[in-house]
């Protein structure tokens, strides 16, 4: 027990020093780029001009400029001031939703067709061009069809969710089920259990874990594609608030979001480890 | 016509439907009553007969200063100050009690003619409480088909007529709720007002045409019924070519345009042509979103760039390049940016689109005045319409500038708002397109500028608003010095050295 | 629930109780459970070049009661026999008649026990169970399955590891969820694919004496596969032997000569043991591989294999006297 102590202690610790060593990093990388600031400006022209351009500051920002944006943001983080200006909690949630939409949609269709693909070696053969097809285009590639054809910049970023989600789903799915031991099919034919029954009983738990990995994989790319897809159509979320700070120039706002778009993703993540745990089981 | 004419002027139409209550819009009454309807496709001067508009104005005129001493009336005033909210509230309560007395625009007309506006008010006055109706008209709805519009725009200075009547309350005063939408780029703009996602949007002059005429994405019948912006764009180069302020020197840049179908293309092509080189073998023009201009000359990746402001006053402001040459230099008083709605937005919803439009150039009259564009300046910078420091919108809206290199100017002129959407505008535009390729073959400069350009509409509009449009819809332009006569674009196309056709 | 819950059928014929010496005479007319009549099966070669045939004219019959084991090297195709008779597979030629019915498929009456012990890992010992009694009873409420459940788990002494996942559980505990969740159903036939092969000795030797235990309390119709000898002296009544495959045949059907309720602790001491022992080692080492020399030697029908009786020469509960120092036993055309 004191053994284990010890190790998430000096795992701990270790992480805080890299953070600090980061941190002392960074700062010095943006001092480093400070330049000379500007002579002999006209006072009225030195007025029209940003410190950039006067005091030879970097472009960067610092880490505590960046740590008062951070609190700024969580501090108030739901406000709503026009449809171009929201809290970052508004946008997350936005993301979030478009995500989770998608995302659902998308295990809607690809774990019951990946059940069929797994199940049925003929329709594995017949679908398998098809998904191999589209598996490598990029989800990005499919929005302007999405614009064009649902007509919606909102559902349309949920399409694009729902169809880079599909595939890793689809796959692990047809993967898992196809996989599913032998044996544990003979004891439910021996017990002449109904296919669907089996189905539910047999070969969904047996094949969870390896679903769920599935599932686990998509919501990863779901949220990297949202923020870039976001970032293309605007309006709200995440992206959007990207592209509004890098519209200002903000690496400061930039950096924060990173923080926010890292920390979501985290969170996504191990809230489908804990639900893969749930389905887990030891042989 | 319209919420805020004055219902007790005989010479007004009050309602948005349509005066005689036979028709359910003003479109069709219009249609019904004018079958050799030559001018404008939506729009007919609402007075009929002999009555010129001019003569219109000077009746309202009359009307107005006759109902200048009853002091009930005193802020009923026909040029009611579109600043004053409590005036702009009391004009509709008015109109719709009137309405709703009268039954129909007729009617209503007679009376007033018979009685005199004056005696008609103190009448009406006293069995209907005008000033309890006041306070309850901000729910009621106006007889417009929809008030909620989204309507687009990518945030630079040139939007500013799109963005700034959202907070300076332009769409409000016509009884529009107008939410304007930030989007990333023009592609995604058109895109969605392809969609319908948009009911209008703000585009570049050249997008209407290209999508009229299917350049680059479906064929829609599209409409530009104001430009929004004239002048107002720059050649910005990185500070390392201090040195070569001069065309002849840029063989092999590269220059970064924000939209292929844009004025600034076709303004850094001809620029270029005129030096000598030809865009598309000495130098490299590549698609680049405003935003990322600076970032990409500050890291080298272009050396210049022309794009809208404000990312050549920010390029100034960051210290990463210098203005060269504004783009009232190359062509005083150019188009840049539009108001454009799609036709069916025009046919579906005539009276909302009318409301839109005046609303557009109201707020485009109200940029012109130059006393007012440090207010603008305030309204537009904050993180929901430009999300830009407000010292650098105000430098592009002021005119008055740090350079770059190391001098302030002052330009007044830098950027100008000017709605009118000349036709001329329009077949320079088309002849640049067939100069450079993009659109092949025979073109119809005049029919397809005329279908797009809603000049005529314009000025109709414009007139009746009291503003003075001019009366001619094509003029010659001079462009560095060489005239462009709107009236012989193929002879104008052939007159240059460097192009593709 | 429209059934109560089966309470253990009462012996209907030799127990242990009433049971005298060799009750069991073979010529007793008992109903035939099972009924194997030329059973083949062939599998394609790879590459396509014909086919191999596992075994064929595989024939003989298990009684309403009767524990039959099979012994066989492995390759012998023991396991596709009794998926065939599971009806997991099915034969190339032959019929395999259960009850009066010929099987198309598997069913309710035929539970088996497989190798490995084949418990889905994400459910409890108990939802292990549960899982065949709710297919077997689907209108049971799930108290009463539960009562059900439970009396099987008590019968394998697995009382207190109900809940338990199968990861938890060691290889002998396993097993008996499984065969608790074959007897669960209550089928007529109970199938047993080397049930114990996986267990160490001292576990085997233990579930083993259950099984011969719960066997007798329910008079179960049982067919075991295994290669353990001692095994089938303990379990069986009759041992089919087969011979090495592919082309595997039944050579010889040994009728256990020791008396009915041996245990593993004194079965040994029996003057028949040895002979039984020896005759099957016999087989196992030399007669399996050199089958085909002794069915060209002897007037043999491999529908009808001849029927084995290694008894002590001095005993006499045989009733074919041996010499006990003889391994080979005399053979004798049983004919039915």
């Amino acid at each position: 027990m004191t053994t284990t102590n010890n190790f998430g202690l000096k795992a701990g610790l270790l992480s805080i020093v890299i953070l600090l060593l980061f941190l002392f990093g960074w700062h010095m990388l943006v001092v480093a780029q400070q330049g000379p600031a500007a002579e002999g400006l006209d006072p009225e022209y030195a007025a029209l001009l940003g410190k950039q351009a006067t005091e030879g500051d970097s472009a960067l920002p610092k880490p505590h400029e960046v740590g008062a944006e951070l609190w700024q943001h969580i501090s108030d983080p739901f406000y709503d001031a026009g449809p171009n200006d929201k809290g970052i909690g508004i946008q997350l949630a936005y993301s979030l939703f478009r995500v989770l939409t998608g995302f659902g949609l998308a295990a809607l269709l690809a774990v019951p067709l990946g059940f069929l693909i797994g199940m049925s070696p003929v329709i594995y053969q017949a679908l398998n061009p098809f998904i191999q097809l589209l598996k490598p285009v990029s989800p990005l590639a499919w929005m302007p069809l999405a614009l064009y054809t649902i007509k919606d910049s909102s559902l349309s970023a949920i399409f694009v969710i729902f169809i880079c989600s599909i595939w890793p789903m689809l796959i692990n799915t047809a993967f898992g089920v196809a996989n599913v031991r032998k044996e544990w099919l003979n004891v439910a034919k021996t017990l002449e259990v109904s296919p669907l029954r089996t189905a539910f009983r047999v070969i969904l738990p047996a094949a969870a874990p390896t679903i769920l990995t599935g599932m686990r994989i998509s919501i990863g790319i779901a949220w990297l594609v949202i923020v870039a897809a976001e970032m293309l159509v605007g309006g709200t979320g995440i992206g959007y608030f990207v592209w509004n700070e890098w519209n200002n120039l903000s690496i400061t706002g930039v950096v924060s979001a990173i923080v926010f778009i890292g920390l979501v993703g985290m969170f996504l993540d191990i809230l489908l480890a804990h639900a893969a745990k749930l389905v887990a089981y030891a042989e | 016509m319209g919420a805020l004419s004055n219902p007790f002027d005989p010479n007004e139409i009050l309602w948005t439907g349509c005066p005689c209550g036979m028709h359910a819009t003003m479109y069709e009454h219009q249609l019904a009553m004018s079958q050799s309807a030559t001018g404008s496709r939506f729009y007919t001067s609402e007075t009929t007969g002999a009555e010129t508009v001019e003569q219109s104005v000077q009746q309202q005129q009359a009307a107005h200063s006759d109902m200048r001493d009853e002091p009930e009336i005193a802020n009923t005033d026909p040029d009611v100050d579109w600043n004053d909210q409590e005036a702009v509230l009391a004009r509709c309560v008015e109109s719709a009690v009137m309405k709703g007395i009268f039954g129909t625009d007729m009617n209503r007309r007679k009376f007033l003619r018979g009685v005199g506006s004056a005696t008609a008010l103190a009448a009406v006055s006293q069995f209907v409480p005008l000033d309890a109706l006041k306070a309850a008209i901000i729910d009621a709805k106006g007889p417009l088909e929809k008030t909620k519009l989204n309507v687009g725009f990518v945030p630079i200075t040139c939007a500013t007529p799109i963005i700034m009547a959202k907070p300076l309350g332009f769409y409000e005063r016509y009884g529009l709720d107008v939410e304007v939408i930030k989007t990333a780029g023009w592609a995604v703009s058109r895109d969605k007002s392809l969609s319908g996602e948009y009911d209008a949007a703000h585009m570049l002059t050249p997008m209407p045409l290209a999508i009229t005429v299917g350049a680059g994405s479906t064929s829609v019948p599209w409409t530009m019924p104001a430009v929004e912006n004239i002048n107002g764009q720059a050649i910005t180069l990185a500070n390392k070519h201090l040195d070569k302020q001069d065309p002849t020197k840029w063989k092999g840049f590269t220059f970064g345009v924000p939209f292929e179908y844009s004025m600034h293309n076709f303004l850094l092509r001809y620029y270029v042509a005129e030096a000598g080189l030809d865009p598309d073998k000495d130098i490299q023009i590549r698609v680049v979103p405003p935003p990322e201009m600076v970032a990409n000359l500050s890291a080298g990746n272009l050396d210049g760039y022309l794009s809208p402001d404000p990312f050549n006053q920010r390029a100034v402001f960051d210290g990463v390049g210098f203005i060269y040459k504004l783009t009232k230099e190359i062509w005083d008083g150019h188009p840049c940016c539009a108001f454009a709605a799609s036709q069916k937005f025009i046919d579906e919803t005539p009276n909302t689109f009318l409301a839109l439009f005046k609303s557009i150039l109201d707020a485009t009259a109200y940029s012109q005045d130059l006393s007012n564009r440090p207010e603008i300046s305030e309204a537009i910078s904050p993180k929901n319409y430009l999300n830009q420091p407000t010292t650098v919108v105000q430098q592009v809206l002021t005119g008055r500038f740090a350079d770059g290199l190391g001098k302030v100017r002052n330009e007044p002129t830098r950027i100008d708002f000017d709605p009118f959407p000349y036709h001329s505008f329009s077949v320079w535009i088309l002849s640049q397109m067939k100069r450079w390729g993009y659109i092949e073959g025979d073109i119809n400069f005049k029919d397809i500028s005329e279908q797009v350009y809603l000049a005529t509409d314009a000025q109709a509009v414009m007139k009746e608003m009291g503003q003075t449009p001019p009366d001619i819809t094509y003029k010659s332009h001079t462009i560095m010095g060489k005239t462009f006569d709107p009236a012989e674009p193929d002879a104008y196309i052939d007159s240059f050295a460097i192009k593709r056709t | 629930m429209s059934e109560a819950p089966i309470q253990f059928t009462p012996p209907k014929s030799h127990s242990v109780s009433q049971g005298t010496e060799m009750a069991d005479k073979p010529d007793t007319p008992l109903r035939k459970m099972i009924q194997v009549e030329g059973l083949e099966r062939r599998f394609p070669n790879p590459g396509d070049k014909g086919e191999t045939q596992i075994f064929g004219d595989v024939s003989f019959t298990v009684a309403e009661g009767e524990f039959v084991c099979l012994i066989g090297h492995s390759g012998c195709g023991k396991t596709t026999l009794l998926n065939i008779l599971a009806g997991l597979d099915g034969p190339s030629s032959g019929h395999v008649i259960v009850d009066g019915k010929e099987i198309s498929g598997p069913s309710l009456d035929r539970a088996v026990v497989f190798q490995g012990h084949a418990l889905m890992p994400w459910m409890s010992a108990m939802t292990n169970i549960a899982f065949a009694v709710e297919s077997r009873w689907p209108n049971w409420s799930s108290a009463d399955v539960r009562k059900h459940c439970q009396k099987y788990i008590d019968m394998v002494h697995l009382t207190g590891s109900e809940d338990k996942k199968p990861a938890q559980l060691s290889g002998g505990m396993k097993q008996r969820v499984g065969i608790a969740r074959a007897f669960s159903i209550e089928p007529k036939i109970l199938l047993m694919d080397e049930p114990f092969s996986a267990l160490d000795a001292l576990t085997r030797g233990s579930l083993q004496d259950e099984l011969v235990t719960i066997c007798k309390a329910t008079n179960q119709t049982s067919f075991m596969i295994t290669h353990d000898i001692d095994e089938a002296i303990l379990l069986a009544d009759r041992i089919v032997l087969m011979t090495n495959g592919p082309e595997a045949r039944v050579c010889e059907i040994v009728e256990n000569t020791l008396p009915k309720g041996r245990t593993r602790s004194d079965m040994h001491t029996h003057e028949n043991y040895y002979p039984m022992r020896n005759h099957l080692i016999e087989f196992l080492v030399n007669r399996s591989k050199n089958f085909a020399a002794e069915i060209s030697a002897a007037d043999f029908d491999p529908r009808n294999p001849p029927i084995a009786r290694p008894a002590a020469a001095s005993g006499t509960s045989g009733e074919q006297s041996l010499p006990s120092n003889d391994a080979s036993a005399t053979q004798e055309k049983k004919a039915s």
